[in-house]
């Protein structure tokens, strides 16, 4: 499968000011991050708040303005450009109901994305509409209901029906079934496995959820601290983690069965204003030598198509 | 310690009478760690504020009764339950001040509900700092909400909750704001403060796996009504209601594909007679559309509220 979106050495400063005397410098939400999303696949970034999954995301959507790095779509280079040229990278919000505007009905919601797009006859839209909501699995006549007058599940259909309308290629998932029930929860991941085929959509499923992301993603990037520690198929991922970071990430996941697997990972993730030297997870790792708190790990082979940014992950095996 | 009885609550609003939980019992021995767990609109949260005594807008006078030390709380709030209720609120983001310093914020409850000076409230809240494992205790008292960090708040809270040396705590999802190396930590020092102190907990969750790692027992709630309860292990392991046999079934843990239990939870204004569930149930026969089935007791201290409980579900309950 060729790669559709990409990021090469991609850096992103956040909060940089400059003053009339001083500047004060910002801090690097992303450092040099390397990933390549394939065509069709779900591709997962998990990681604690604050590690930079969803800065990626906005920078790869051209949100926010990467300050070093390359990004590509679909071979061309877009880099600082922002969102001219990456229609084709559109984003469903974390919160369904905080992203419909609660005074307009969802038809007019729905419509507006395509006049935007260009779509200027009315007709033409309506029937768009009219289909995209059947393909989500709704009454078509729900256009004509504002969104207070539907359920959790219901909005994000319509959440979903918004972006798909815009015929995008590759769809940015920002926590896509954080807050739901058990139970509805499995019917909004079916959905959107269904949407990526019928559609041939390509998935970047941002999420902290791992027992989700283990069951829908096809790879995975594990991000601690602006870094990614570790990438590979979710399959061999999730059996065999070679960071200590997503060792102790698996491990604190609660279980059915009520037992704990491995020691718990102590203390906060350190502030991005005080990086530690050398391996940034050093700290709490409970692997570090004296080695990890000066040079910085680059990330290795540890198997096909899994890479591990540690100095002991022969070891932690 | 505390007991539910039969309780009760109609909510009233424009859109007519809410039944928002109807005929709820379980016991919480002394010492005893209760998980409550059901998913939106089941009633969790109207359960906790008629414990705590804070009845949502609306509310009529609930029936049944609510047993605190052999004392029903339910009508005389002034009995002996005051500040003898600790409560862990579910988001630490919200649920503090962000103008006041930590300690006055957790003074401000001693001096309403705990005997002694002000300064040996401040004793007290250091010695409960340094048992919450919040790093400086000292200095912690002179700091504001944002100089600590989401795991630290949620230490902060539970301090709190501790401060006028409750008998129960409350907690209402205590950790769905945090993440899950912080959680673990989380839950770990609540498990060891409940047994260091005897206290009695409630747990509010919607996580069966948070569950398993800190309740004894455990009571399923569904549109109000309680489905099942027991101890954990053997209900997690063994569920009877075909609610919580379909909820468990759907577990990430347990199931490799994406199903879920059709249909939805019925709103509270227009709940289905009989047993709530039949719409949903693959087992469902005519006469659970009749009569709500009572909560009959088991062997080990279980209870199902399901006539047809030994009916296996057909094999594709689930879609």
């Amino acid at each position: 499968m060729p790669e559709i979106i990409g990021a090469e050495a991609l850096s992103v400063e956040l909060g940089a000011k400059r003053g009339l005397l001083k500047n004060r410098p910002g801090v690097t939400a992303v450092d040099g991050v390397s990933i390549s999303v394939n065509e069709g696949e779900t591709f997962g970034i998990v990681g604690e708040s604050g590690c930079g999954k969803t800065t990626l995301a906005r920078t790869l959507l051209g949100l926010q303005r990467e300050s070093a790095g390359r990004i590509t779509l679909q071979g061309a280079d877009v880099s600082r450009s922002g969102r001219v040229g990456r229609e084709a990278v559109q984003y469903v919000h974390q919160d369904p109901g905080a992203a419909l505007d609660p005074w307009w009905r969802v038809g007019a919601t729905l419509a507006e994305g395509l006049k935007i797009h260009g779509v200027a006859d009315s007709a033409e839209r309506q029937a768009r509409i009219r289909d995209m909501l059947a393909a989500v699995g709704l009454d078509p006549a729900l256009a004509e209901r504002y969104p207070h007058e539907l359920s959790g599940g219901q909005q994000r259909r319509v959440g979903l029906a918004r972006i798909l309308l815009l015929r995008p290629r590759v769809v940015i998932l920002d926590e896509p079934t954080a807050g739901l029930d058990l139970s509805v929860q499995a019917a909004v991941l079916r959905l959107l496995r269904d949407m990526r085929e019928k559609f041939g959509l390509t998935y970047l499923f941002i999420s902290h959820d791992l027992s989700v992301v283990r069951r829908v993603c096809d790879r995975v990037a594990v991000m601690y601290l602006g870094r990614v520690v570790e990438e590979g198929s979710a399959a061999e991922l999730f059996a065999a983690p070679r960071h200590p970071y997503t060792r102790a990430l698996l491990a604190a996941a609660p279980r059915l069965d009520g037992a704990e697997t491995g020691p718990a990972l102590p203390g906060d993730p350190p502030s991005l204003r005080a990086v530690p030297s050398g391996c940034r997870f050093h700290p709490r790792c409970g692997l570090a030598t004296p080695e990890c708190a000066t040079r910085d790990p680059v990330p290795e082979t540890a198997g096909p198509g899994h890479s591990v940014a540690c100095h002991r992950w022969r070891d932690a095996a | 310690m505390l007991q539910v009885e039969g309780l009760d609550v109609q909510i009233r609003s424009e859109r007519g009478t809410a039944q928002i939980l109807q005929d709820v019992s379980f016991a919480i021995p002394r010492g005893g760690t209760m998980g409550i767990v059901g998913e939106s609109g089941c009633g969790k949260s109207t359960l906790l504020r008629s414990i705590l005594g804070i009845m949502p807008k609306g509310a009529e006078t609930p029936r049944g009764a609510i047993l605190f030390d052999g004392q029903d709380i339910l009508t005389d709030r002034a009995a002996s339950a005051r500040g003898r209720i600790g409560f862990v609120p579910q988001d630490p983001y919200l649920s503090l001040n962000p103008v006041f310093r930590a300690g006055d914020q957790i003074l401000e409850i001693m001096r309403r509900h705990a005997p002694g000076s002000r300064a040996d409230h401040k004793r007290k809240i250091v010695e409960l700092f340094r048992a919450v494992q919040l790093p400086d205790p000292e200095g912690a008292l002179r700091k504001y909400p944002h100089q600590f960090s989401g795991g630290q708040r949620q230490r902060l809270l539970i301090a709190a909750a501790l401060a006028c040396d409750p008998a129960l705590v409350v907690a209402d999802e205590p950790t769905t704001a945090l993440d899950v190396t912080t959680q673990r930590e989380i839950l770990a020092l609540l498990r060891r403060l409940v047994a260091e102190r005897g206290l009695s907990l409630l747990f509010v969750t919607h996580d069966f796996g948070v569950l398993a790692s800190v309740c004894e027992s455990v009571t399923v709630l569904y549109a109000g009504r309680v489905a099942e309860t027991g101890p954990t292990r053997q209900v997690l392991d063994d569920p009877r209601h075909p609610y919580t046999r379909m909820l468990l079934a759907c577990h990430p843990d347990r199931s490799a594909d994406l199903s879920g239990i059709p249909g939805t939870v019925p709103a509270a204004t227009a709940q289905p007679p009989g047993c709530r569930f039949h719409p949903r149930c693959p087992i469902a026969r005519p006469d659970c559309a009749t009569a709500p089935p009572p909560l009959v007791a088991l062997p080990g201290g279980r209870a199902v509220a399901c006539p047809h409980f030994e009916t296996p579900l057909p094999e594709n309950a689930l879609a």
